[in-house]
Parts: structure tokens; sequence; C-alpha cells
């Protein structure tokens, strides 16, 4: 840290850049360096291409997969499919069953040692025997990523929901609330941060589960390519895939730490102060709108 | 503090609430509590919580309960509330038997429990919001209860932003948005340092009056159940029992001075030796 701190202050002053923008330039000026020595190496034969093919022959590797080739948006369309739908699919079923569950203590009391089992149970050491039910098409696919998305909301909403304040459903309780009203103005909000844990958990999984699945028998998809040039030893085209899954990893995971940070606003002070000033200003033009 | 008054011609211009709200109409001096014998028994029967209460309270009385910890002072605001209930006895409000929660009885706890994802306003608005839809009018009366209880400028602040004593006043200013002419109050700043609890105390008997409710307050501490009330119910414990209704003189409202006058002394040793005597 002390050494980034020292490197970034020639650099800043003496370009008269702001801090954020000379971190910027060092990082790029380390990567670029990096980018080059490998690139050098490559050519001078000190790396193995088979292990570690050179900066430029990957680049050339990705022109050929998205631009003249472009063979490879497919397989990329076939996995976000395959992802988002198992994903949705996956997250809403659990939510919905643990909110159902969450709600009824017989149901609970039922419902508990299937429970434990089916969360025992390795997820992915089921995907063959879905692949052989379901066939090796992307429904089999999606019906893996459903069950590898599936846990963590449920499990995570299930204990958000019964760890509700004792004191706060009492409050609700004193002022008439009825059972709907209880669950949609308080269990539910107060269970938001922890479903929002378990969606990031399930997301995070969704990719890795429709790859595996992929790998295990699959005409499509990334996997499915990723496996084809590893095969044919085609490292170029293999680690051109591989990035392409570490931005796709990226985004998705980035996307939903923005998406939890909109929803679960109350847990950040900077968000709540944003909010909070946002519903002022809507409260005051209302008002002003009514002549007030 | 900033006590601005609730402007009683726009409270009368509003329309008719869900929830009943005696303010005028009814003389005061009327009895709107009635508990004869109101018992409580836990488990199989054993656990004997309060034992034969009884009392009455008048409209616009303050009223405090103060006894050691287990002799049943929750237990009886909870039977008053409608949370729980008695196993023996009877216990009217407004000439109705309580069986269940009711729009014209509030109830707040030591914790404030707000909801940490709504603003201070938002909070205030939940009871009318469980009730019914909400109107511009509630939303003017429930700024007018935060700027009531000294929060005009933290509407739109979150909990999170707020300090304890902050949190218990929306908590207050809730209560009162409910409408409920029987206030019931469990330790509600049992949790705050003794600088901030005092303050409160002063601003609470402000607001109640203001408001017009019938008003029970637990606490342990004798001089502050004093202070507050008109009456001062005594409690002991093993098995939970109203041992004594000290009635208080002082005219309210009240300085703080009065705690260091002959008489006001002489009220906390009769409470103490009831207590003692236990
Ligand atoms: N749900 C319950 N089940 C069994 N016993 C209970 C229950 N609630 C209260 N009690 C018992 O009833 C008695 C009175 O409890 P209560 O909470 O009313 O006391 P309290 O005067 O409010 O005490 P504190 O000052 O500590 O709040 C206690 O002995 C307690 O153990
Ligand atoms: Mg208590």
């Amino acid at each position: 840290m002390s050494v980034a701190n020292d490197l970034a202050v020639p650099v800043g002053t003496g370009l008269g850049l702001s801090p954020a923008r000379a971190r910027l330039a060092r990082n790029l000026a380390i990567f670029g360096t990096i980018v080059v020595l490998w690139e050098a190496a490559s050519r001078l034969g000190l790396i193995d291409p088979l292990f570690l093919p050179a900066p430029s022959a990957i680049v050339a590797a990705f022109v050929s997969l998205y631009v003249t080739v472009g063979n490879a948006w497919y397989h990329l369309g076939i996995t976000l499919v395959e992802v988002f739908a198992g994903f949705f699919a996956g997250s809403a079923l659990g939510i919905g069953l643990a909110i159902l569950v969450g709600l009824n203590a017989t149901l609970r009391r039922f419902m508990k040692p299937y429970i434990i089992v089916l969360e025992a149970t390795p997820r992915i050491a089921v995907g063959p025997i879905i692949i052989a039910a379901l066939g090796f098409g992307w429904t089999s696919k999606i019906a893996i990523v459903m069950l590898v998305c599936f846990f963590a909301p449920f499990v995570n909403t299930l204990s958000g929901m019964l760890s509700v304040n004792e004191d706060a459903r009492e409050m609700f309780r004193s002022l008439g609330a009825s059972k709907w009203q209880v669950f949609r103005k308080l269990m539910l909000p107060d269970a938001m941060p922890m479903i929002m844990a378990g969606l990031r958990l399930a997301m995070a999984s969704a990719l890795s589960g429709a790859l595996v699945a992929e790998f295990i028998s699959a005409n499509e998809g990334m996997g499915v390519l990723l496996k084809r040039y590893t095969s044919t030893l085609n490292m170029d085209a293999t680690f051109a895939c591989l990035l392409t899954l570490t931005a796709l990893g990226f985004l998705i995971f980035r996307s939903m730490e923005l998406i939890d940070e909109r929803l679960v606003f109350w847990r950040s002070d900077a968000r709540a102060a944003a909010v909070g000033r946002r519903r002022a200003n809507a409260f005051r033009s209302a008002a002003i709108a009514r002549g007030a | 503090m900033n006590s601005i008054a609730i402007d009683r011609s726009s409270a009368a211009a509003r329309p008719v609430p869900a929830r009943p709200r005696v303010v005028g109409g009814v003389s005061a001096g009327e009895t709107v509590i009635e508990a004869r014998g109101v018992t409580k028994t836990f488990g199989d029967g054993s656990v004997v919580a309060l034992e034969g209460a009884s009392f009455e309270a008048k409209k616009g009385e303050f009223i405090s309960l103060v006894g050691p910890s287990g002799c049943g002072k929750s237990t009886l605001l909870r039977i008053i509330s409608g949370l729980i209930p008695k196993t023996g006895g009877s216990l009217s409000v407004h000439g109705r038997e309580v069986t269940e929660p009711r729009s014209d009885i509030g109830m707040m706890f030591q914790k404030a429990t707000l909801l940490e994802w709504r603003t201070a306003i938002e909070n205030v608005l939940l009871p009318t919001e469980l009730q019914r839809r909400v109107t511009a009018d509630d939303k003017r009366r429930a700024a007018e209860l935060l700027h009531m209880v000294g929060l005009k400028d933290f509407e739109f602040a979150f909990p999170r932003q707020l300090s304890g004593g902050m949190q218990q006043r929306v908590a207050l200013a809730r209560l009162l948005q409910t409408g409920a002419d029987i206030l019931l109050l469990d330790e509600p700043f049992g949790a705050l340092d003794e600088f901030t609890r005092e303050r409160l105390n002063v601003e609470l008997m402000r607001v109640v009056a203001e408001v017009g409710g019938t008003t029970f307050f637990v606490t342990h501490n004798i001089q502050e159940a004093i202070f507050l009330a008109d009456r001062v119910m005594v409690m002991t414990p093993r098995p939970g029992r109203l041992a004594k209704i000290v009635d208080v003189p002082f005219e309210r409202p009240r300085d703080l001075s009065i705690q260091q006058s002959p008489e006001f002394n002489a009220l906390v040793s009769e409470v103490r030796d009831v207590l003692g005597g236990h």
C-alpha cells in the first residue's frame, strides 16, 4: 500500500492529474508492461505457447471468434440463455417456496427432513441424471442451473423470514395488522438483505453450473466451445473463450452488487442519505402540486 | 424544545379518521378504563404473573406503574392493550371488554422497533397505512407530530441516521398517529441515558396532555413515576399484585424543581415503604 502510494505521487503530481486518474494511469502502465514482457518472452520462445499463448495470438483469436468468423456469438448466446433462464426460474422457485414454508409452520415441520436431505446432496452430481432425463439440449442445462440456483435463495429467504424481530411482530399486532400486511410490510423487507445475499450466491454459481453442465454433455454453449478448442490444442482460442467468461463473470458480479445496493439501500449511509433526499423532494413537490 | 401546539382547527377540518378520537364532547373525569380482579397465569396456572388487579382510570389521567422486575407490569399493560388474553377478571376500555388489539388503544415498547427501510415520517405513517389509504392530510398530521416531538428537520431521515433518543421520539409520534386515546408505554425510555430520559419525560408529559390521552407509564424509577403521574400504581412481585395506588397532588404540567420539595419526598418514601415491605 505504501509502495503503491509512493509510486502514485510522482505520477500524479508530475503530469498534473487527479489522484483517481493517476491511479488509473499507473495501473494501465503496469498492465501494459506485463503484456509487453509477456509478448517478448513468447516471441523469444521462453513460454510454451501450448501452456500460455502470446497476447497477440489471443487477440487474433478474439478477432476470429467474434469478428471474422464470428462463431462464438451463438455459443455465448446459448450459455447466457441457460444462465439467466436457470437463474430466474431456480431462484424464483427457491424464494417462492421459502415464503410458503416461512408462512406456514405445519408445512415447515413436514418439509424439513426433505430439505436437509436435498441440501446435503452435491448439486452437480445430479447433473448427469438430469441430462439423462431431459436430453443433451439446452433444456437440461437450464434445469441444472435451476438446481444450482435454487438452494441459496431458498435457505436465505427462509432464515430471513424466520429471523424477523419478535418485538416488531408484536408492534404490528398491536396496530391490528393482517397476516398479509405483516408479510408485505415487515417480513419481506426485513428479509430483503438475506434474500439478496442468496441471489448473489446463486448468480455466482449459475455461470459455473451452466459450464459444468455443458462439459458433462452438450452440443452448444461456451463450455462446448472451450472443450472443443482445448481438445484440438487450439490454445489461442481457448484463452479467448476463457477471457470472455471472465468478463461475463465480472459483469454479472458487478450488476448483482449494484442491484443489491439499490434494493437494500438502508444498509449504507451514503445510499440511505441519497434516498432520504429523493423522498423529501418527492414529498415537497407533491405538497406544492396540492397548493399547500 | 420547540413545542408547536397542534392546530386544533386543522385537526377539526380533517376527515373523520377510521380510528375514533375522543378529543372533545366527552366530559373530563369520565372513567375510560375499568379493571376488576384482572388475573393472568402462565403455563398450567402455576406461574401467577398478575393476581386480582382492580383499578379505574379517568380520561386524560397519567398513571405510572412502578415495581421490581417480574411483578407483572408488562403483563398488565399487554392485557390492557389486548395483546395477550387475561385468565380471570374483567377489563373494559370505553365500556367495551378488551379481547384483542384495538384502534383506541396504542402501545409503545422499550425498543423503538422502527422499520429501518422507512424514513421517520414513513414510520409514523405506518399505523394509518395498516388501516386505510394514506391521504395528504395524514401526511401533514404525521409531519406535525414529528414536529411536536422535536424532530422537525428529520422527517426524511432513516432510523440508522437517528440516535436512540430520536428513534424513541419517532416511536412516540407513531403512537400518537394511531389516534388512540389510551396510551400504554412500557419503559419507553428505559434504554436511554438519564439525561435524555429526563428531557423526554418532560416532553412526554406535555405531548400527552396536548392530545388529551389517558396514559399508563411503566418505569423502575420511583422519582420518575411520581414526577410524571396523577396516580402511581405500586406493584409487588410473587405473585404480581397491585399493592397500592398513590395520589400525586401536584398540578400538571410540572417543573423538574418540584422533585426537591418535601411533599415530593414524602411521596417517594410512601412508595418506597410499600416496595420495601417486600
Ligand atoms: N410468556 C410468559 N410465559 C411464562 N411466564 C411469563 C411470560 N411472560 C411473563 N411471565 C412471568 O410473569 C411474571 C411477570 O412478568 P412481567 O414481564 O409482566 O414483569 P415486569 O414487571 O414487566 O418485569 P420487568 O420490570 O423486568 O419488565 C414474571 O414472573 C415472568 O416470568
Ligand atoms: Mg416489563
